[in-house]
């Protein structure tokens, strides 16, 4: 397989005179799981949209395994998508609703893969119960199912967690790890869940005021992103520490907090100095952890830029 | 099983399970039939064939009514529940999409109407002391022209339900049915119905129910996904 999974190159559209997304550029590989990040209304679904060939591009180019969905139904075949309402029935039961989408996808054997699917996100006991009585995760757990039924090679979740509390949230995104691994799908996860994509995501790319503001993997993000920090953890408190190491040249940043203590460093190579430094004035020192930023931090920051910057 | 059949019998179950519209085509397709029956036999004054064209004349609104019903589940709920953007991203055309839930919706309505005809026959019979027979053109009417009267009623329906927002969807709910029983209306005082029903009205409904039947499939074909997914709530 030459293409990515994915690939959006210069995507621009607006609403009503209004920019939605500007620009936007960026690929997945095959078998990645990848974020796509950004605040409400930021364009994340209307991406989704295009994607799917639901809404057409303004500029710019889409292809999704190569192809353009809008007019490619055999690529669509090759395809599943989980949006916010799940897609089902709620007359229906769990098996009529996974059997009506085999027939739409022409799923071979669909008895057997709907079996298996049920018992994989335990909703075998519920299969011929209506759709309509089940809680909102077991909802979101049978979507999950329909929109790998057909075994797709990409799979787009958009906002899999929302509304669900967080051992829902938990359960979902075991699912889709196990999932992605499992059937080696590609996943587009839509999502403002920062800790949900920060855990299950190889690479993200956050989108605000319609723009991509950073694409890479959550690795490179976290760790290069801004400057290299150290967390210390004293035996003692470490009010006075920052008062000692604050002067020196290669700390930029020094945060106590009871007895661990934060400091930015403006070359990653000084964290030696700075123990033995410590270590000097009579401090005693446990543990030394290299710090990355969260995501949510980077999140945060880029966000805020571009809201800055509107 | 092709596509088509299967988005129509998923149709037919859900309409088959969705109880409000059971109920609701149930006491439409007696209540409509009783009332009308209590004017025929006033107007009919025991004449077989007056009856006839009278009980003609009930099916068509009740038919009209009851597609517009069953479309508001087939089409209507999807979009407003959002679940059309699923099935709009399955390895289905939007015509042949249209064309499955059209032809599912057709099924309980038609069904429900030929409830209503047993009942209007039984009621008017009932009041007037006339028999009816199975004659021909009866027999025509019920099996060809009304079943593509309620699948140009739904297909029109359910192609402007697709299209337009639900406020506009509101509107144009009424502005169907009324078009609909003011059409056949029109057309049965052009066509001559003499005192019963008549090849020449029976050939008049079928050929603008079919036009109407077409008319629906163009527009299905002039709706695009960008219009369905930008007029969902």
């Amino acid at each position: 397989m030459g293409v990515n999974a994915v690939e959006v190159r210069g995507l621009s559209r607006s609403f009503d005179g209004r920019d939605i997304l500007r620009d936007v550029s960026f690929t997945v590989g095959h078998g990645e799981i990848f974020g796509y990040l950004g605040p409400n209304g930021a364009g994340k679904t209307t991406t989704i949209r295009i994607l799917l060939g639901l809404l057409a591009p303004g500029a710019g180019e889409v292809r999704v395994l190569g192809r353009d969905l809008a007019a490619d139904d055999d690529a669509r075949a090759r395809v599943g998508v989980l949006f916010e309402n799940n897609g089902l029935a709620d007359r229906m039961s769990a098996a009529g609703n996974l059997a009506y989408y085999a027939g739409l996808y022409g799923v071979e054997d669909p008895a057997e893969r709907i079996d298996e699917l049920l018992a994989l996100v335990d909703l075998a006991d519920r299969r011929d119960d209506p759709v309509g009585t089940f809680s909102t995760g077991m909802k979101r757990k049978l979507g999950i199912a329909r929109a790998i039924l057909h075994r797709p090679e990409v799979v787009f979740f958009d906002e899999p967690s929302s509304g669900l509390d967080p051992g829902a949230q938990r359960m979902v995104r075991d699912l889709i790890v196990e999932l992605s691994r499992r059937e080696e799908m590609t996943v587009f996860l839509n999502s403002h869940h920062l800790d949900e994509v920060q855990r299950i995501c190889s690479t993200v790319a956050i989108l605000a005021e319609g723009r991509i503001r950073a694409f890479d993997s959550v690795a490179n993000l976290t760790r290069a992103s801004g400057r290299p920090a150290v967390t210390l953890s004293l035996a003692g408190p470490g009010d006075r520490a920052c008062e000692v190491v604050g002067n020196l040249p290669y700390v930029t940043e020094c945060d106590a907090d009871g007895d661990h203590l934060r400091c930015t460093l403006a070359d990653p190579g000084a964290t030696p100095d700075l123990v033995a430094a410590l270590v000097g004035a009579g401090f005693r020192i446990e543990e030394v952890r290299r710090s990355s930023r969260s995501l949510e931090e980077i999140y945060l920051e880029h966000v805020g830029q571009a809201e800055g910057g509107a | 099983m092709s596509t088509f059949a299967v988005i129509a019998r998923r149709e037919i179950r859900l309409a088959l399970r969705n109880r409000s519209a059971l109920i609701t085509a149930f006491i439409f397709s007696i209540w409509f039939p009783v009332m009308s029956a209590l004017g025929i036999a006033a107007g009919a004054e025991g004449d077989a064939a007056a009856v006839t064209a009278g009980i003609t004349t009930i099916t068509l609104p009740v038919a009209v009514f009851l597609g517009y019903l069953f479309c508001a589940d087939a089409f209507l709920r999807e979009k407003r529940d959002g679940t059309i953007e699923t099935l709009l991203c399955a390895p289905v055309s939007l015509q042949r999409l249209w064309e499955g839930k059209a032809a599912g919706v057709t099924v309980p309505a038609y069904v429900m109407m030929l409830l209503s005809a047993a009942v209007s026959v039984a009621a008017i019979s009932g009041l007037t002391g006339v028999s009816i027979a199975a004659e021909p053109l009866l027999i025509l009417h019920f099996v060809a022209v009304v079943p593509i009267w309620i699948g140009a009623s739904a297909g029109l329906i359910g192609a402007a339900q697709l299209a337009l927002g639900m406020r506009e969807n509101q509107i144009l709910g009424f502005v169907f049915i009324f078009g609909f029983i003011f059409l056949i209306v029109l057309f049965q005082q052009i066509v001559p119905a003499e005192s019963g029903i008549s090849a020449a009205t029976e050939a008049v409904l079928a050929a603008v129910g079919l036009a109407l039947l077409a008319l629906a499939r163009f527009i299905a074909g002039k709706v695009t996904k960008e219009r369905i997914v930008r007029t969902i709530p």
